[in-house]
């Protein structure tokens, strides 16, 4: 294992065959830090720059899901205990999807797991307790599994209000609490089901990933199984923005630097989900006004499949954007899309991606 | 009695391979397990309480096929191995 500098950008790549961490000072040259995890599935791993910590969930398919942590990600431990459901609930954690370090309670750890639940920590992941309200939500009989399971895969605190948060679940809708969890309230409205005889169900829908804007945190972007759609908290309901993008369909999304910044990768279609003929990211910096096409240094032609965690930035100036995919490559640009290159391209099956300073 | 570890479990065990349990059923041989070395409990049970899918056991050479660990009787002088199905192609 390599240590790394202090003042570096760490990228963290969740593949079916274990964790990567790369490192670079420049964003130019990379360095593999090590592999962790060896052979498990790595369905997340993030860096919490505030904390110090690195977070990851590891699935096996023999002794179920464990969250690990990590302050200089060389070396990895386990929590004391996985999160797990009561004994009654008939329900059993087979994988754990999302960790989250809440950012305004250090500390606090929340974890989305299949069968769809939130687990909330407050020992940086030694013990968890399940956030009952939510799985008590009068919808739950009625929630159903997308092709990847019934997930909890999407976590976003509100950086500005620890009572808020939104849960994105497959395959059932958008949740959200502004009492720290005690309620939850579907967040669906505007948002398309025509798979459905009833187009407009409370629950149904299928959000593949979710971001907060990065600057007003009331904005949030949607990659939905049928299109790309924004949240504007004062209209209370999801506006469409896939126009201008080849696809409605996609996974992977992420937020960029500035507000109205954000990265999709579209996908044809759900009946075949790789990239138009070519890799192209597209990015949009009015809020999905607009999109603008990016394939410089991207491979053509191209037909790779994009996971819902497989693009990420990195908080950098100028902005850096990764993409993995389930052919093993990271691509990744320092320059907010403009350029790519790869830091990898033979890893295994890419599950998700991460990236941030280590200060 | 003796409780056989696979590779992947052993780190909970301080890196032993076998370990010594007590115990009438192997859900009170797990509870006593997992007094010592927390967590181990979780990786052989499904939440449920039930013996996870891709997890063997086998007594005395052979295979528990009752999924209920509270129904698995053991005695003194029994060897439990923990073993992960072969879940492949």
């Amino acid at each position: 294992m390599t240590t790394i500098p202090k003042g570096s950008t760490v990228v963290l790549v969740g593949t079916r065959k274990g964790l990567y961490v790369f490192h670079s000072r420049d964003r130019r040259r990379w360095r593999l830090a090590g592999r962790f995890f060896d052979g498990l599935p790595v369905h997340h791993a993030a860096y919490a720059p505030d904390e110090g910590t690195a977070y990851a969930a590891v699935n096996s398919t023999h002794w179920g899901a464990t969250v690990q942590r990590s302050r200089g990600l060389t070396k990895w431990v386990r929590g004391k205990a996985g999160p797990t459901y009561p004994k009654g609930s008939g329900w059993s954690v087979a994988k754990v999807w999302n960790v989250r370090a809440s950012p305004a309670e250090p500390g606090v750890l929340y974890a989305g797991v299949e069968p769809a639940g939130l687990f909330r920590s407050e020992d940086n992941g030694d013990s968890w307790d399940l956030v009952r309200a939510l799985t008590k939500h009068p919808t739950r009989p009625k929630w159903s599994p997308g092709n990847g399971g019934l997930c909890l895969h999407t976590i976003l605190p509100d950086p500005a209000n620890k009572k808020r948060m939104i849960a994105g679940i497959s395959a059932v809708g958008v949740f959200a609490t502004e009492d720290g969890g005690e309620t939850w309230r579907t967040m669906n409205r505007g948002m398309r089901a025509d798979w459905f005889p009833n187009e407009k169900p409370e629950i149904g829908y299928c959000p593949h990933k979710l971001a907060r804007d990065p600057e007003d945190p009331t904005v949030v972007y949607q990659q939905h199984h049928g299109g790309v759609f924004r949240w504007d908290e004062g209209k209370d309901r999801w506006v469409e923005i896939s126009r201008g993008l080849p696809s409605r369909f996609g996974f992977g999304l992420a937020a960029g630097a500035e507000g109205g910044h954000a990265y999709v990768v579209p996908l044809k279609a759900d009946t075949d989900r790789t990239t138009l003929g070519e890799m192209a990211v597209y990015r949009t910096r009015d809020s999905g006004r607009r999109w603008q096409r990016l394939t410089n240094g991207l491979p053509k032609p191209a037909h790779l499949t994009i996971l819902r965690e497989g693009v990420a930035t990195d908080g950098e100036d100028p902005l850096g954007v990764y993409v993995a995919t389930e052919n093993g490559q990271l691509f990744h640009s320092r320059d907010g899309g403009d350029h790519w290159g790869a830091i990898a391209e033979h890893l295994p099956l890419a599950m998700s991606v991460t990236a941030s300073p280590f200060p | 009695m003796d409780v056989v570890l696979p590779a992947a479990l052993r780190e909970y065990a301080k890196g032993a391979g076998t370990v010594q349990g007590k115990g009438r059923t192997l859900a009170a041989v797990l509870a006593d397990l997992e007094a010592r070395f927390p967590g181990l409990r979780q990786r052989v049970l499904e939440d449920t309480g039930a013996i996870r899918q891709y997890v063997t056991v086998f007594v005395n050479g052979d295979q528990v096929t009752d999924g209920d660990p509270a129904r698995v009787r053991l005695k003194d002088g029994d060897t439990v191995h923990v073993l992960p199905s072969v879940a492949g192609g």
